[in-house]
């Protein structure tokens, strides 16, 4: 059983506070520091959310991949290692969900303002959205399903949920969409001019160091319920061959 | 697995391996030939009586100067590698603010017989290209990529 030291209390609260701090830093940097955008003005800013927070909701569904593949390998073999896969899952899950959350409604915003629309239906758009009609219905499935093979199921969902990922990140590359073509390693008039790449970094570490931080947390805190639920369930047998006595 | 009797993984395996699959070869062949979303001037012109009774949109630069706005409505021609179209733009919301001469633009409506072509939608769409305006004021024109005609 694992015990929170206070040292890696203080190592939580130090990397809360880095993460805190490197937002700070790169919102200076992206609202305040870096140059305007020719084509597009001030509202091209919004680059500096939209594209990281995109990248990561395109990673985070990998770690959840993996944790599933994991639990799925060791549910019979090693099951108290499955439930510590199966709790990286489902808080990876989670903070796709609000990564994916925010790369759409950001990506609105900025669709609204820049191509005069708020969404449209090319192949970019809208595999994003299955991807997060995928992971919203991964953690309704956790949350409602009342078989006992819930864990399972979330698993394999999530097996076929990283489909489309690459799907995803492809489709600026195979299709022709409204979104742009990708702007890092992209065609020739593609790129971001070395004056802007300060807050693209520094947002992007920031919402790296955040999400780490999020799913971190989350995943100590299914593993305290996890931990809980075994006390209970340990408890009741106890109790149980207590009576006959 | 150490129980026998129960189910085989390797059926899940297959069917699993089977329908990614048909996921990558669908993405892949898709990937080749899919031009729905948007046709080029040249496919446009190219595509015959189908051009004319279908609801499409279409690709192009703006040409510099020709936009002339009234109220709400605008005319403009569209450029595509030599290639120009006329658009009559006719709809209820102005055109976005990134529609300017030399930006990349797409037309929604249907084309008509006098090679006009009539749009009720106009939607910009942006160059991945980020850099600060330079300061011996030549207008961002040239930023705007060139359309991925081969696609």
């Amino acid at each position: 059983m694992e015990q929170r030291t206070p040292t890696l209390r203080n190592v939580a609260w130090l990397w809360f506070g880095i993460s805190i701090a490197v937002l700070a830093f790169g919102f200076r940097q992206a609202i305040f520091l870096v140059p305007t955008d020719a084509a597009q003005g001030n509202v091209g800013r919004i680059f500096y959310y939209h594209v990281p927070i995109a990248m990561l909701s395109l990673i985070f569904p990998y770690i959840n991949f993996v944790a599933s593949l994991f639990y799925l390998y060791w549910r019979r073999r090693e099951p108290l290692k499955a439930l510590t896969a199966d709790a990286l899952a489902l808080a990876t899950a989670e903070v796709t969900v609000v990564y994916s959350s925010i790369c759409l409604l950001t990506g609105m915003l900025w669709a609204r303002a820049v191509w005069g629309i708020w969404w449209t239906w090319d192949p970019r758009l809208t595999s994003m959205l299955l991807l997060w009609l995928l992971y919203v219905s991964y953690l309704m499935l956790r949350q409602f399903s009342s078989a006992g093979q819930t864990h399972t199921l979330a698993a394999v969902l999530s097996v076929f949920a990283a489909v489309d990922v690459p799907i995803v990140y492809m489709s600026i590359r195979w299709w022709r969409t409204q979104h742009p073509a990708p702007v890092f390693g992209g065609g020739p008039d593609s790129g971001v001019d070395p004056s802007m790449l300060p807050a693209f970094y520094w947002n992007l570490a920031g919402w790296t160091v955040w999400g780490i931080c999020i799913v971190v947390f989350r995943f100590a805190l299914e593993r305290r319920r996890q931990f809980a639920e075994q006390e209970a369930a340990l408890q009741a047998i106890e109790a149980s061959l207590e009576i006959p006595q | 697995m150490a129980n026998v009797t129960q189910k085989s993984p390797i059926k899940f395996i297959v069917a699993a391996v089977i329908i990614v699959a048909t996921i990558a070869y669908l993405s892949f062949t898709g990937g080749r030939d899919n031009k729905s979303y948007y046709v080029t001037i040249g496919e446009l012109q190219g595509m015959g009586n189908k051009a004319y009774t279908r609801h499409l949109r279409v690709a192009g630069n703006v040409a510099p100067g020709s936009i002339h706005r009234v109220g709400t409505n605008a005319t403009f021609d569209l450029l595509e590698q030599g290639r120009k179209l006329s658009v009559v733009y006719q709809g209820s919301e102005p055109p976005p603010d990134t529609f300017k001469d030399d930006a990349q633009a797409l037309a929604v409506g249907t084309y008509s017989r006098d090679g006009v072509f009539h749009a009720t939608q106009l939607q910009a769409k942006c160059a991945s290209k980020y850099a600060p305006a330079p300061a011996s004021a030549t207008p961002a024109t040239t930023a705007a990529a060139t359309l991925p005609a081969t696609k």
